[in-house]
Formats: C-alpha cells, structure tokens, sequence
C-alpha cells in the first residue's frame, strides 16, 4: 500500500491503496463518484475518462501512483451544480444525445477537453478526439453536439438552450 | 392482461375477503398489493400513485435500456392526466404480476413490444386516475359539472382549483373507476410531439444509477474465472499465489469456475488473473469456424421443417439460381458489463441489478438458493445497454450463490473479456436462396436456412441442473411463455415476408449445437433480412429491373413496407449519387414496423465506406418522434457494426475475441450522415427498439455491389 495525493475535482485528497490500482477503482470505490464508468479495463472504450491536468486520460488504465500531485476531474467536477451545467452538457441534453447512457460521461469528458483546447473543431478533428465507443450509436448526435458546443462556447458559453422548463424540473429532483 | 383486479377482488370476497371488497371500495387497502407502496399514498392501480405532497409517481413497468420507454411510457400516463411528463416523478418498478407483458406472460423488456403492449394499459390507469380526481372533486365542490384535470389540479368551471393532494382522503371514499373514457387522438398534447427525453440530465451528468453504481456497506467483490472453452468446467486449481494478493478474502469453486472475493475489484481481479487453473474442456472442444461451417453444409442436405409454403410449386419453372449466404456468431457487448449486487440474508434475498426480466430473475434466484420467490426483491436499474443480453440472469445467480456461500453482500463484475467470451451469442447462420426465372419474370423464391433454435436450446438447458452450471434446477414456468414466443424467430424474416412470387417456400433446419445461443437486437431478423433483401437484389439485377421497382412490383401496393420503400426512394432521391458513391435499398418488416434505407457508400482501395443512409420508418403513430428517430440512428450503428466488423469466431470451443481491440465497434469516424423520416400515422404505436437495424446490412451489400459488381454473400462483409 502506499499513500497518494492529488487533487480530484478541485479538493487535495490523499489515498492509501495498492499503487498498481487504476485510477477508476480508486475514483468509484474510494471516493464514490460513480459516473466514470467501466467497460472494457484496456483504455479501449472511453467510457471511464477522466481529466488530467485538463487532457483526457482512460482511467481504467492508468495507475493512482500516475496521479500523484496531478489534478483529476471526473463528470462530477466539471459543472458548479446540477442547475448550472457545463455547455456540452446542455446541449448533450437538448439534443437528447444519451440513450442506454452509460458510455456517456466519458464522452462528455472527451468533449469538454477537445473544445478547452479547440472551439472551433473541424469533422476530422472531431473524429480524432472523440474516440469513445457508444454501443448505442449516438454518434451522429454526439457530432452535431460538439458543434453545438463548440459554438455555445465560442459567444461566452453562459446561454443555456435548454428548455428553462424542463431544466428546472429535472434539478428539483 | 394478467388476471384483472375485478377478478381479483371477485375472487377475494369467495375467499370470505368481504373486508378486501370493502378495501378495495376505500382504495387504500390495496398498498400492501403493490410493491413500491408508500404511507399516505393513493393508488388506483399498480401503474400510479399519488402522493400526500400531492407529486403523481409512475412506476415504470419495463426497463431503460437506452430504448426510451422511460420517455415513452411516461409521456402515455403524462397526455391522459394533462399534466407536463417532466412533472411526473418515475420510479422503476418492482416486480408484479400486473406488470406481466401480456403476450410474454412476464414481466420483461424485449421484442419491441414495450409501447405497443402499454400504449392502452398505461393510458388506462392514468385516465382512471384524473376520473377519480374528478369525481373526488364533485363530491368535495358538492357538484359534478364542467371539470377538467390539468397540471396535478382538478379545475372547475369557475376556476377553483384542488389540487390531487386535496383530493386523496375523498378519493379514499369512492370506488376507483375503471373504464374511464381514454383521450381521443385528436385531443393529444403530448403524444407525437417533440421534446428532450426525460432521464437525458441524470445521463449527463454522472447522476444516473446503474447496477454497477449500487452499493451496500459491507458488500464484498466478487469476480470469476470460467472456463474458456464454452461448457467446460474446473477439473483443479492453484491459488498459492491468488491467496497472496492482499485484500482477497476468499476463493472457491461455483458454478464450474472458480470465484474470487475481495474487498475491491482490482484485488479481485489480480487475484483471478494469478489463479492458475485445468479446465475440462466439455462438450465443444475441437471445434473451430470450419468445423462449424461444415456442419452447416452438412445439415442443409436434410429437410427440415416446413415453415411456410405459398403458391403453386408447379409454377416454379425456369432457369434456376441458388445462392448461399452465412451469418457468424455475434456477442451483445452492453457497454455496461454484466454486473449484480445480491445480499442474501436469513429471510429475503436483494438483488440490485439492471435486468429486462425481473420475473425470471425471481424464479431463477429463488430456485437456486431454494427459497420462495416471495423472499427475492429485485431492485432494477438504468440498463447500460440491454440487446437481449440482459435477458440471460446468469450473472445474477453467480452473484447470489457467492453471497449465500459467503454470508456477505456480493458485488459481481464482469470483466469485458467475460463478457465477450461468456454471452448467449446471436447464432450462425447458413442459408441458401432459391428461385427460378422464366421469361424474365422470378417464378419462385425459395430458402433454407440451417440455425439453431434459441428456443428449443434454451428450453432443455433451462430445465437440466447440471448445464449451464448456475442454472438451478427448477424453471421458472414464466419462462416458457418467452421460449414458446421466440420459436419462429429461425426463419423470421425468410418467411413472411409480404413478397409475392407465384411459388414461395422456406423451411429451416434445427443446429442442435451446445454453443450457447441467446437473443440478439432483432433476434432471427439481424440475420435473415441480409439473407433475404441481399437475394432480392440479386433477382433484381438478374431480370434486369430496377431494385426498387422490383420490390414494389412484388409486394401489396398497400402494405407499410411499401409506404416506406417509395418514401425512403424519394428522400434519398434513389438513382442520383455524387461521382464514386452508389445506393443500395433495403425494405423490411420487423416486430409490426416497417423500415426501408438507402445506403449510399463507396469503395476505395478495396475498404467500405459508408456515407449517408436514409432511413423511413412506419411504426403507427410516434408517441416521441424524437426517440423514434434516435431508435432509427440506433438500430442503424449497431447494425452496421454487424454489416462491417462483428464476428465471434471459435477455435477448440473457446471464443477467440475478448475485447474490443479484436470485437470493435464502429466508430465515430465511421458513422455515416443518417436521416430518418417517421411516416405520418395515426394507428396504434409498433416497436421502435429493433426494426431500425435488419435493413442496413442488405442495404450496405446492395451498395456495395452497386459499386464493384461483387455480390457479399457473407457477414460481416468482406470485398475479395
């Protein structure tokens, strides 16, 4: 065992697990955030990224030894609270871009990081970063939302295009 | 429906539950009836609640899978009682027999039937419920009138509002209706119409619980190895090594293979990976894609059973044309794998778990642990991805057969290499097409097909203790109402096709094999619509006709499938492509929706690509079009990830894939343009879930051959 400190979703936090543990275990059991996801335990799927010092790592694949003094982000981090969402967020919502779901805080993830470093990506270079299996085949959706995204982002990002109604409602829950 | 609540009551007050009768005429007696029940609460059926804040609470019968029945069904209740579906709070529900599918006789999610099968039920309840409102209202205004209920109130002709939590004492007092008169379609206001799916904020932002996410203190880990050659079982086992992982606290043989506990899923996992384990190899050692491919040869020389016989045989003259066509084994991959948290105790067995059928989850947990099925509680979640393979509760009875061994809480997880090497697979399939042409005109059209029968698989495997290995040794008897269902999906999609030729035939011939075999998207469609649409064409082409015009010319002018296929002609504007790029068509019927796409796709240094694919679809009236069309989309990858890259391949019996570097997934990058077009109609609502996904694979190979002349008689598509 060893003891290891970082920062997760903007709080120093320290562990003390076996320094081979892949950092989703450590995010799911340890701190309990469970929406980074498992599914394939290779860094092959996506569906458990994370952020790294704001770049994308795959979670399931990378040892919490790899992470010490580093700040981690998880789909928990990256809005202030359920009533103020992340503009991918947003518009993954109106666009109803989720299905089964489960793969989808890992685009999410991947997305947000793609649009930090560029707010105006082209096709091509959507396709190199959003990488992510969906079995469900939301694709075309997750394409349109980056765009949306993208350009959300680019007008200062604050405007929220989803309906105030439903919004409202579904936070109050 | 299953027995109705008048039958049941009838049947309690011959029991001398003249005390039930005068429950049942206060309404609240029947809580303890439905699980889920909270104090206070009024409930008119096992559908909806209202609660003393005065929130109205679906549960909802059938299981998220990404499908969109939590929109759905919800968007059902939310039209009759006029309230905002958002309004409405929505708690997956536990098993009752009210919730059985009436045509499955369970309480399951599958075979596209969820809407269709709910659209009058759930409307029902929930128009019973906003009567009883009225009439509690009536009764408290001390006058019946103009009343309408609207947003959670009952409004009277002068505006005074009471709202449902005003209301629940009087209700209380009256007999729950139970024909109130349903909404007429013109009325609608939120059926059909546009708008975000309900559970989207919880899927974005983490928030949404699958069964992974479920946790109990003192719950342990647990992960298996089982043998890789499908069947086989543990002969011996070494866990020196295992043992020395720190964190692990047990490890023992379950179900043929060997169970590791610890209090993590890394230690676990570690632990397994270091056993060092001799399998016996079971009934399918040997075996490889060839040996497979041989029997199919062989076994197309018999007969097999007629499944359906049209015109006149004599008619059947001309040059005759055969063609064989194969379809490989193909694993589910949910993106969520297999998981359940199963806490055994003395007097109830929990089991938290996303699941498509609660009701043999019962049967199959209480027959393996021997206790009543009244003792097993199933809390279902958010299904990360269901495609049938959540339909097999294998993994659930591992879970509880550890937990019952350890006394502990057990968290199962599957790794994905256990998921792609452990499934209940979509079998191959071999068939040959037949026709004969005379005149230029097809004068017959004629199949066999050589596949395994899920059913009368599953059927003895379900009824034997000692295989599968976790199976207990009773059936649980709901099961057979799927089996007995599911039996003509061999050649479905073959036969039936609503094709006319002056003589047809299909007969299909049973591969009696032990690889398991299970429910795939779309069932036997996922691989006869290939089969059938792919030969079409070929005809097509042999008489020199049009693709398009030749399927109208053989079907009913006034058949769905003929709707979409002119539709799905025009907006792809069939017959003009950008330079390079070339169409293929498919059309076909699958769980009483029609579905027809043009493919439009390219080949380049001998790859496949694929560019665009509209996609018309008639499945009645859309009660979300906005979930039809992301149904559309669905289908559509999933089965392009078929038509392109899926195959599971065996070598010695044991699955050769094991992740998704060596099973992929289409991409992104490789997803093509996709518009869908819902054909305007106003019957009754048809499934949306699989029929998106049988016509992409003919329509890809139809293009395909457009492109190079090279007709791809096989899955997934290879160019020579």
């Amino acid at each position: 065992m060893a003891e290891i400190a970082f920062t997760l979703n903007g709080r120093e936090q320290r562990v003390d697990v076996e320094p081979d543990t892949p950092l989703l275990w450590v995010v799911r059991e340890q701190f309990e955030l469970t929406g980074t996801k498992f599914g394939c335990g290779k860094g092959l799927c996506g569906a458990c990224t994370v952020h790294m010092d704001g770049y994308p790592i795959r979670s399931c694949s990378f040892p919490v030894s790899a992470v010490a003094g580093r700040q981690i982000t998880t789909i928990e981090g990256i809005a202030p609270s359920l009533d103020e969402l992340h503009p991918v967020q947003q518009v993954w919502m109106a666009n109803s871009v989720p299905q089964c779901g489960y793969c989808q805080s890992g685009q999410i993830m991947a997305a947000v990081a793609l649009l930090e470093q560029n707010t105006n990506p082209s096709d091509d270079e959507i396709n190199a970063a959003m990488s992510n299996i969906c079995r469900c085949g939301t694709y075309p959706r997750i394409r349109t939302a980056v765009k949306q995204a993208a350009s959300l982002i680019r007008q200062d990002g604050a405007v929220s295009i989803v309906e105030p109604r439903a919004t409202a409602r579904e936070v109050s829950v | 429906m299953s027995l109705s609540r008048r039958d049941f009551f009838k049947r309690g007050a011959a029991l001398g539950g003249g005390i039930a009768v005068g429950i049942h005429l206060t309404g609240c007696g029947e809580e303890a009836a439905y699980p889920g029940a909270k104090p206070g609460e009024l409930r008119p059926n096992a559908f909806l609640q209202v609660r003393p804040n005065g929130d109205v609470v679906f549960q909802l019968p059938r299981a998220e899978m990404g499908q969109g029945v939590y929109t759905g069904l919800t968007t059902l209740a939310a039209e009759e009682l006029n309230m905002d579906a958002a309004d409405i709070v929505v708690e997956q529900a536990y098993y009752h027999p009210e919730f059985r599918d009436p045509e499955f006789q369970m309480m399951m999610t599958g075979g596209s039937v969820s809407l269709r099968n709910n659209y009058e039920p759930v409307r029902q309840a929930a128009a019973n419920l906003r009567e009883w409102m009225c009439q509690a209202a009536a009764r408290q205004w001390g006058a019946s009138g103009d009343l309408r209920v609207e947003g959670g109130a009952v409004i009277n002709a002068d505006g005074q509002r009471l709202a449902f939590a005003e209301l629940i004492e009087t209700a209380r007092s009256i007999p729950t209706p139970e024909d109130a008169p349903l909404k007429p379609a013109a009325e609608f206001s939120q059926i059909g119409r546009e708008g975000v799916r309900l559970d989207a904020l919880g899927k974005v932002t983490g928030t949404a619980t699958f069964g992974i996410d479920c946790q109990l203190p003192g719950a342990m880990t647990a992960v298996m190895r089982r043998c890789p050659h499908l069947g086989g079982r543990v002969r011996s086992f070494d866990d020196a090594k295992a043992k020395a992982v720190k964190g692990v606290t047990a490890i023992f043989e379950v179900n043929g293979g060997v169970a590791v506990v610890a209090n993590g899923y890394w230690p676990a996992r570690k632990a397994a990976d270091a056993l060092d384990i001799v399998w016996n190899k079971g009934p399918l050692a040997g075996l490889d894609d060839a040996a497979l491919r041989k029997r199919h040869d062989t076994l197309l020389q018999e007969d097999g059973r007629e499944v359906s016989e049209e015109g006149d045989a004599d008619k059947a003259v001309g040059e005759r044309l055969e063609a064989t066509y194969r379809a490989p084994m193909l694993s589910h991959s949910p993106m969520e794998p297999p998981n359940a948290l199963v806490n055994v105790t003395s007097d109830k067995v929990e089991v938290w778990t996303g699941t498509q059928v609660p009701d043999t989850v019962i049967g199959v947990v209480a027959a393996a642990l021997e206790r009543p099925r009244e003792q097993i509680i199933v809390h279902n979640q958010m299904l990360g991805g269901g495609f049938g393979r959540r339909l097999v509760p294998d993994y659930i009875v591992e879970a509880a057969r550890i937990s019952a061994k350890t006394g502990k809480p057990i968290k199962m997880v599957w790794s994905r290499e256990d998921d792609i090497q452990h499934d209940y697979y979509r079998p191959a399939a071999t068939t040959v097409m037949s026709a004969t042409v005379d005149k230029g005109e097809v004068t017959s059209f004629t199949a066999k097909t050589v596949v395994p029968s899920i059913m009368s698989q599953l059927m003895p495997l379900f009824a034997e203790a000692s295989m599968p290995e976790w199976l207990p040794p009773a059936i649980p008897r709901s099961l057979g109402g799927l089996l007995k269902h599911v039996d003509t999906s061999m050649a479905e999609g073959i036969s039936h096709t609503g094709y006319h030729f002056p003589y047809m035939k299909v007969s299909a011939v049973h591969d009696d094999t032990p690889i398991p075999v299970g429910f795939w998207r779309s069932v036997g469609h996922s691989q006869n619509a290939f089969f059938t649409e792919s030969f079409v064409d070929e005809l097509a082409h042999r008489v020199g006709q049009d693709p398009v015009a030749f399927r109208m010319q053989h079907m009913s002018p006034d058949s769905r499938r003929y709707g979409v296929l002119k539709m799905a002609a025009e907006k792809a504007v069939w017959g003009q492509t950008e330079p390079g790029q070339f169409q293929g068509v498919a059309a076909h019927d699958s769980f009483h929706t029609s579905v027809a796409q043009v493919v439009t796709a390219s080949v380049k240094e001998g790859a496949i690509k694929v560019h665009r694919v509209v996609c018309v679809v008639d499945c009645g009236l859309a009660v979300n079009p906005d979930v039809v069309r992301s149904q559309m989309e669905s289908g559509i990858v999933f089965g392009l990830t078929a038509a392109l890259k899926g195959a599971i391949t065996l070598e010695d019996g044991r699955v050769m894939q094991s992740n998704f570097h060596d099973y992929p997934m289409l991409s992104l990058a490789e997803t093509p343009e996709i518009e869908v077009h819902i054909v305007a109609s106003q019957s009754a609502p048809t499934g949306v879930g699989e029929p998106g996904l049988p016509p992409v694979a003919p329509a890809l190979a139809n293009a395909v051959f457009a492109a190079t002349g090279q007709r791809l008689r096989e899955l997934p598509l290879r160019l020579a």
